[in-house]
C-alpha cells in the first residue's frame, strides 16, 4: 500500500493547518506572553489561502505543461543536438533565485500576480524539464526497441511505451514542482501579491508575532498538503 | 538510442543548409534586437521614460553588426581550427563595443539635461548583451581549448572594468546608481558572501555530526526531507515568531545576546535547507567504495581511520565537492531572503529597490547575486572535475 507514504505529510499538514487557526495560534502566542493583536480571522486566512492556491496552481499548470512538453520534445531523436544547450540553460536558470526573478520582473510587470507568475515559471520550468528528460531516458532501451519491433509508430512508442514507463518519474517531478511553486508564491507577497506570504512579510515588518506565526504555519501546511496529494495521486496511478 | 545523449557538435560535413540556418537565425535575432528600444530616457530614477531606438548607436551599431556577421559566418561556414577562436574574439569585441556604444549614447542623451535625468538600458540592450555573451561563450566552447571560457570571461571582465574606470559607462543609470552607493553595494556583497559561507559551514558540520549519530539516522533523514517542503519564507517567519516569543517569555535570554532578528536566524534557516544536499552527498560518498574492497581493507588490518582516509575519501571526494557546489548555489540564493529578517546582504538592496520601485537599485542588488551564484557554480564544478581526475585517474 503505497498510499501510506502520503500519510506523514498529510498529518503534518493538518497539524500545521490547525496551528494557523486564530484560536490555536492565539493560545500559543498567549503562552509566550505575546499580546494577541491583529490576528488573522479564519475567513481571511481562507481567502489568502485560496489566492495562494490559485496562483500556485496556475503556475504548476504552466510549468507542468511547458516543462513536460519541452522534455518530451527534446528527448525525440531529431532534437538530440539541443541537449547540451538545455543543460547549460538549466544550470543558468537555477542561478537566479525566485526572489530575484520577482524583483527583476517588478518594474516591467508591476505589482501583484504577474511578476509572481513569471517567477513561478522561470524557476520551476528547468527542474521539471530536467526531471522529465531524466524519467524518459530511464526507460530501458529494450522496452523501446521492443515497441519499435512490434511496428509501433514513433508516436505510439511515446504514448504506449515511454510515457507509461516514465509516468512515475514525471509525477515525482511534478510533486517537487508543486512544492516549489507553493514556496515561490509565498515569495510573491514581496511583490504585493496577496498570498499566505503576505501576513508573514507584514508581520516581519511591524514585529507582529501572531500573523507571522499564522501565515508561516498556513503556508507550510499548504506545502505539506500539496505534497501529500501528489504522493497519493502517484500511489493511485502506480497501482 | 545512443543519438539522444549526443551533444551539440560540428556537423559531419559543411552543409549549405547548416550554414544557411546559422546565418538565418543570426540575422533574425539581430533584426529583433535592433527593432527593440535600446535605452529609456527618463526624467528621474523612478519613472519609466520614453524609449530610444537603436539608431542612437550610430556608426558603431553597423560595426557591431559587421562583427556579429563575421562571427556567425565563422561558426556556420568554416571548419578550420581558426574559425571558432576568430568567432569568439569577434563576438567578444562586439560585446565590448556594444557596451561602449550604449554608454556613449546614454552620455549624449543625458548631456545638458537636468541632473535627475536617467538613461536606462531597455529591452533591446539587455537582449543584445545576453545574446552576445551567450554566442561568445558558445564560440569559446567550440574552440576545444581548455579553459577558453574562463579566459574569455576574465578578459571581458577586465575589459568592462577598464572601460568603467575610464568613464565609458558614466552616462548609464546603473553606473549613476552605483556611484551613489558604492560603499553600500561593496559591503552588501561581502556580507552576502559571509552569510552564505557561514550557512554552508554550519550545515556541513551539523550534517556530519547528525550522520555520525547512528541511532536516530532514520528520524533525522525524515526531518531533513520534511524541512525541504517548508517554504523558506514560512520557515523564516515561523522561526522569528517563535524566537521572539521565547525572548518575550524569558527576558533573561536577551541578556545573553540572542536576538529574534538579524544574521543568526537567517543563517540557521539557510543551513537547514542545505542539510539535504550534504546528507545525500555524504551517503553517496560513503557508498562509493564497494563492499569487497572494504572487506579486503579490513582483512589486511587497516584501522577504521585508515579506511576512511585511504578508501572512502579518494572515492567520495568528487561527490562531496558536488554536494558543496549544490549547497553553495542554494545558499547564495537563500541568503537574498535573509534580508527579510534583517540579516543584510544583497537582498537588502533588492528589497530597498522594490520598496522604492527603483529598477536600477533592484538590478544593483540582483546582478551580483546572479554573478556570485554563476561564478560559484562554474568554479566548484571545475574543482569537482579536477578532483575526479586526480583521484580516479
Amino acid at each position: 500500500m503505497r498510499l501510506r507514504a502520503a500519510l506523514g505529510p498529510l498529518l503534518v499538514g493538518l497539524a500545521l493547518a490547525a496551528l494557523s487557526h486564530p484560536a490555536v495560534a492565539g493560545l500559543i502566542a498567549g503562552l509566550f506572553g505575546a499580546p494577541a493583536r491583529r490576528q488573522l480571522s479564519a475567513s481571511r486566512l481562507l481567502e489568502l489561502g485560496s489566492h495562494h492556491l490559485a496562483l500556485a496552481g496556475l503556475g504548476l499548470l504552466l510549468v507542468g505543461g511547458l516543462g513536460v512538453g519541452l522534455g518530451i520534445t527534446v528527448t525525440r531523436r531529431r532534437a538530440s543536438g539541443l541537449r547540451s544547450a538545455i543543460d547549460t540553460a538549466a544550470a543558468a536558470a537555477q542561478a537566479v533565485p525566485p526572489v530575484v526573478v520577482v524583483a527583476l520582473a517588478l518594474p516591467v510587470l508591476g505589482f501583484g500576480g504577474p511578476p509572481t507568475l513569471l517567477a513561478l515559471v522561470a524557476y520551476g520550468i528547468m527542474p521539471t524539464l530536467r526531471g522529465t528528460v531524466g524519467a524518459i531516458e530511464a526507460v530501458s532501451p529494450e522496452a523501446r526497441e521492443a515497441g519499435i519491433a512490434l511496428g509501433l509508430t514513433p508516436r505510439q512508442v511515446l504514448t504506449q511505451v515511454e510515457l507509461p514507463l516514465a509516468g512515475a518519474g514525471i509525477l515525482d517531478t511534478l510533486r517537487v514542482a508543486l512544492v516549489l511553486s507553493i514556496a515561490t508564491t509565498a515569495v510573491g507577497a514581496l511583490a504585493g501579491a496577496s498570498t499566505l506570504g503576505t501576513p508573514i512579510v507584514a508581520g516581519l515588518q511591524n514585529q507582529n508575532l501572531l500573523p507571522m506565526l499564522q501565515g508561516a504555519s498556513a503556508t507550510a501546511a499548504l506545502a505539506f498538503l500539496g505534497d501529500a496529494l501528489m504522493l497519493a495521486v502517484a500511489a493511485l496511478v502506480r497501482r | 538510442m545512443t543519438g539522444i545523449a549526443k551533444p551539440l557538435d560540428l556537423p559531419a560535413g559543411v552543409s549549405i543548409r547548416y550554414t544557411f540556418s546559422v546565418l538565418a537565425v543570426a540575422s533574425a535575432l539581430s533584426f529583433t534586437v535592433t527593432a527593440l528600444p535600446m535605452l529609456h530616457l527618463a526624467a528621474n530614477r523612478l519613472v519609466v521614460g520614453t524609449p530610444v531606438s537603436a539608431a542612437v548607436l550610430g556608426q558603431t551599431g553597423w560595426l557591431i553588426c559587421g562583427l556579429c556577421l563575421l562571427g556567425a559566418s565563422c561558426m556556420g561556414a568554416t571548419r578550420s581550427r581558426l574559425a571558432a577562436p576568430v568567432a569568439m574574439v569577434a563576438f567578444a569585441m562586439a560585446l565590448l563595443l556594444f557596451t561602449v556604444a550604449l554608454g556613449q549614447a546614454a552620455s549624449g542623451l543625458t548631456d545638458g539635461q537636468p541632473p535627475a535625468t536617467r538613461a536606462r538600458l531597455a529591452s533591446g540592450a539587455w537582449a543584445g548583451l545576453l545574446l552576445l555573451a551567450g554566442t561568445s561563450l558558445w564560440a569559446a566552447g567550440r574552440t576545444r581549448i581548455n579553459g577558453a571560457g574562463w579566459l574569455l570571461v576574465a578578459g571581458l571582465l577586465i575589459g568592462f572594468l577598464l572601460l568603467h574606470r575610464a568613464g565609458a559607462y558614466d552616462g548609464l543609470s546603473l553606473a549613476v546608481e552605483y556611484r551613489a552607493r558604492e560603499a553600500v553595494v561593496q559591503g552588501a556583497v561581502l556580507r552576502h558572501i559571509a552569510l552564505s559561507a557561514a550557512a554552508v559551514s554550519l550545515a556541513a558540520v551539523s550534517c556530519v555530526l547528525l550522520y555520525a549519530w547512528r541511532r536516530s539516522r532514520g528520524v533525522v533523514e525524515i526531518a531533513i526531507n520534511g524541512l525541504q517542503v517548508v517554504p523558506a519564507v514560512a520557515l523564516l517567519g515561523g522561526l522569528v515568531a517563535l524566537a521572539s516569543g521565547l525572548l518575550t517569555a524569558i527576558p533573561a535570554l536577551r541578556a545573553t545576546g540572542l536576538s529574534a532578528l538579524g544574521p543568526g536566524p537567517a543563517i540557521l534557516v539557510i543551513a537547514g535547507y542545505l542539510l539535504l544536499p550534504f546528507w545525500r552527498g555524504l551517503e553517496a560518498a560513503l557508498r562509493a567504495a564497494d563492499p569487497s574492497s572494504l572487506d579486503a581493507a579490513t582483512a589486511i588490518g587497516l584501522t577504521r581511520r585508515q579506511i576512511l582516509l585511504d578508501l572512502h575519501l579518494p572515492l567520495g571526494a568528487p561527490i562531496l565537492v558536488g554536494a558543496l557546489r549544490v549547497a553553495s548555489v542554494q545558499a547564495i540564493g537563500l541568503a537574498t531572503l535573509g534580508a527579510l529578517v534583517g540579516a543584510g546582504g544583497l537582498g537588502g538592496i533588492v528589497f530597498d529597490g522594490m520598496a522604492q520601485f527603483a529598477p536600477d537599485l533592484i538590478l544593483l542588488g540582483a546582478l551580483p547575486v546572479i554573478g556570485l551564484s554563476l561564478f560559484v557554480e562554474r568554479g566548484l564544478s571545475l574543482v569537482e572535475d579536477a578532483v575526479h581526475r586526480r583521484w580516479r585517474g
